[in-house]
């Protein structure tokens, strides 16, 4: 359907030109046989042309069928006119300009029309069932309802479909049920063409349509059965009723009728309950998709973090520690009968041991940083402070653990933070500054982890110039932060000084006791 | 001289018992645990512990946290702390009393075994031993700051040297210089950073490690 939307836009217009000529057709004074005939012809072969590929592959017994459908469709419209001036069971004379003699010819096309009718009807739902159905077909995957669902068109759509179809039929001179028989064809049609409102359409119509038929009942038998079918009524109102033609009502109705209480459980009933449902919260749904990116950013990040470590151990320690095996064994064979260059040996492998010793300790560092697991952020900033080539002061007022998750992220933003810093600004000193605030509404606000917002600012008195879009590490701290609904603000103007403010909302956890 | 060792990997305690008894070391205790640290050197009084940074119940800093107790029990009990990391805070908390009879070693020094058993001897001798990469770190830090650029080269190496604990005698070996020519270059250092010469070897290191903490 959505591709259909998409790559059709001239046969949109084909439908279009479709419709206004059909409207033409039906507003048309009655009496004009002629152009509003070729007028439906025209539309009914606009719409046919419209379909979908799939339509035109269904081969030629397929489309010969639905050109047949719509050719008797439109030409009913007339077929009515023409009896019209019979006078009808309610007392009302109509005026038509066709001869009494022309009644007689209709009659094979009206029973062409109907069986055809019933055969397409039964064809539909025999081979396109799931089409039709969009319960089978996943109900609301089409593109259509996707847009039209939060709009809470699709109810009315159909609605006021339904109500088109009563107010034309009403409006105009025909008798109503010549022309309702039409509403339920065009119905299968579009119902065909547009799987999930259409089928709404369609159901309604044809409940509509038994139900007024039942309302219609008052009339002696055998016409209560023939108004509820379409053209056939036509031949009754004509004075030619036979108990054929009332059979034939008979099962036409009752098809109509099974049809529509089939149908609408299916279509509308299912429809109108999730296009009803309370309507999503734009907020909730904002959150969602917010949610979703970063937890892929979240799943990347941590996806490349250990494909980091597993390259570094294999190009270090593992590498280091087999040189180390090669070195013990070789110094193992030299150790009888060259003491001296097995003793060499031996001191290499003690230089590999400790270098692969160096190069796991800086690889910890990197993945978890043990001050942090021991002391917790505060404290780890504090050490991060320390080991850091250039003057950082920080203040710190932290009165317990944050979740380690976030520890971690905070700490390796401020990491990052002060990296950039020395690297790039020039600057002479840095300030830290941390800082707690429970119950933060901001925090409620955003729906983090707790109502707390832990906010870290870190300021240098450097050139400035930093901007997150332009990598340099702030995007990838903001990503990181933005995993726990936190977010970073860069303020660096040209000539400094660089802040750069953090905050992620979360709890505290009871404080632990702390040398620090 | 009685040792107490506190480290929580079998292997590891083995070998430093091993290591310290061939270099006529009594291993009073060799503990597992923190609790069992701090009762040991409560019972115990050694000459010195030999201490693991990271040690059950936690498994975080308890060894550290264990010894600082101590020596708020017992002031300058002499500890020297072994990690496989060393963090500049802890190097920190472990001189803040100023009583020195404090190291703070990477494990790794253990592979060299004199200088590892000469560390701990400075420490049992109420000396300060601080891991060359706590002091390069340190000076890392202070490098653009006005002193420490005023100093030469050769200043600094002195400097490095001075910070980890070494004497002036082992600063002239390690550099292949005089003592004498080691001696004036100290001199010119306190000169330069604005401290007050001193000449014993402790005092100097707790003077340079507080300047370099700044």
């Amino acid at each position: 359907m959505a591709e259909h939307l998409v790559t059709g836009g001239r046969r949109v217009g084909w439908l279009l030109a479709g419709l206004v000529a059909l409207v033409c057709a039906w507003i048309m004074p009655v009496g004009h046989v002629g152009w509003p005939v070729v007028l439906e012809v025209a539309a009914v072969a606009l719409i046919i042309l419209w379909a979908p590929p799939s339509v035109r592959r269904a081969g030629p017994v397929a489309l010969i069928l639905i050109g047949l459908v719509g050719v008797l469709l439109a030409l009913s419209d007339h077929m009515a006119i023409a009896v019209a001036a019979i006078p009808s069971p309610h007392g009302g004379s109509q005026v038509g300009g066709v001869v009494d003699g022309r009644a007689s010819g209709w009659r094979t096309v009206l029973l062409l029309q109907s069986a055809a009718l019933l055969a397409a009807g039964v064809w539909l739902i025999w081979g396109n069932s799931r089409r039709l159905l969009p319960v089978r077909a996943g109900l609301g995957t089409t593109a259509l309802v996707r847009w039209a669902r939060p709009r809470r068109l699709a109810l009315l759509l159909p609605v006021a479909g339904a109500i088109l179809v009563l107010l034309v039929e009403h409006g105009g001179s025909h008798p109503p049920w010549n022309s309702a028989s039409n509403a339920v064809g065009l119905s299968l049609l579009v119902a065909w063409l547009f799987p999930t409102v259409g089928a709404d359409l369609a159901a309604v119509a044809v409940v509509v349509l038994a139900l007024w038929g039942t309302a219609d009942a008052t009339a002696p038998p055998p016409m209560a059965w023939a108004h509820a079918v379409g053209g056939s009524s036509l031949l009754v109102d004509n004075g030619t009723s036979n108990w054929q033609l009332a059979l034939l009502g008979a099962v036409e109705a009752g098809v109509i009728l099974a049809f529509g209480a089939w149908l609408l459980p299916r279509t509308i009933v299912a429809h109108g309950r999730s296009v009803l449902r309370p309507a999503p919260d734009p907020e909730l749904a904002g959150r969602v998709q917010q949610l979703t990116r970063t937890r892929a950013d979240a799943v990347d990040t941590a996806a490349a973090e250990l494909r980091r470590v597993e390259r570094d151990l294999h190009d270090g320690a593992q590498a280091r520690l087999v040189a180390l095996g090669m070195n013990l064994r070789a110094a193992e064979r030299l150790v009888t009968t060259s003491p001296e260059a097995a003793i060499a040996l031996i001191a290499e492998a003690r230089q590999t041991s400790s270098r692969a010793l160096t190069e796991l300790r800086d690889l910890v560092r990197g993945i978890y940083p043990p001050v942090l697991a021991d002391r917790g952020l505060g404290a780890a900033v504090q050490a991060l402070a320390l080991d850091t080539p250039m003057r950082v002061e920080t203040d710190i007022d932290l009165p317990g653990r944050v979740d380690a998750p976030v520890e971690s992220a905070c700490y390796f933003a401020v990491a990052e933070a002060l990296a950039n810093a020395v690297k790039h600004s020039g600057a002479r000193v840095a300030q830290i500054r941390i800082r707690f605030t429970p119950d933060h509404p901001e925090s409620r606000a955003r729906r983090g982890a707790g109502p707390g917002m832990l906010r870290i600012e870190v300021t240098d008195n450097g050139t400035g110039g930093a901007d997150p879009a332009r990598g340099s590490g702030l995007h990838g701290i903001e990503r990181r932060l933005a995993t726990f609904d936190g977010i970073l603000a860069v303020s660096s103007p040209p000539g400094g000084p660089t802040m750069i403010v953090m905050e992620v909302p979360c709890a505290l956890s009871s404080p632990k006791t702390s040398t620090s | 001289m009685r040792a107490v060792i506190a480290e929580d990997l079998y292997l590891l305690r083995e070998g430093l018992s091993r290591l310290l008894e061939a270099h006529d070391f009594e291993i009073a205790a060799a503990v597992d645990s923190a609790p069992a640290l701090l009762r040991a050197l409560l019972e115990h009084r050694p000459d010195v512990a030999v201490v693991d940074v990271r040690l059950p119940p936690t498994f975080t800093d308890d060894g550290l946290r264990a010894a600082l107790d101590a020596r708020h029990e017992i002031p300058g009990l002499p500890v020297l702390v072994l990690s496989q990391y060393v963090e500049q805070l802890y190097a920190r908390e472990l001189l803040a009393d100023q009583a020195g009879a404090v190291g703070y070693l990477l494990k790794d020094r253990v592979f060299n075994d004199d200088q590892f058993v000469d560390a701990i001897r400075a420490v049992a001798g109420g000396g300060t031993v601080m891991d060359s990469e706590v002091v390069s770190k340190l000076l890392g830090r202070r490098s653009r700051d006005e002193p420490i650029t005023r100093l030469t080269a050769r200043e600094r190496e002195v400097l490095e040297l001075m910070a980890e604990g070494r004497s002036n005698s082992a600063i002239a070996q390690r550099l292949y210089i005089s003592e004498k020519a080691v001696g004036k270059h100290s001199t010119n250092i306190f000169a330069k950073l604005d401290l007050a010469p001193s000449n014993d070897d402790n005092r100097r290191v707790l003077a340079v490690l507080a300047f370099l903490n700044s």
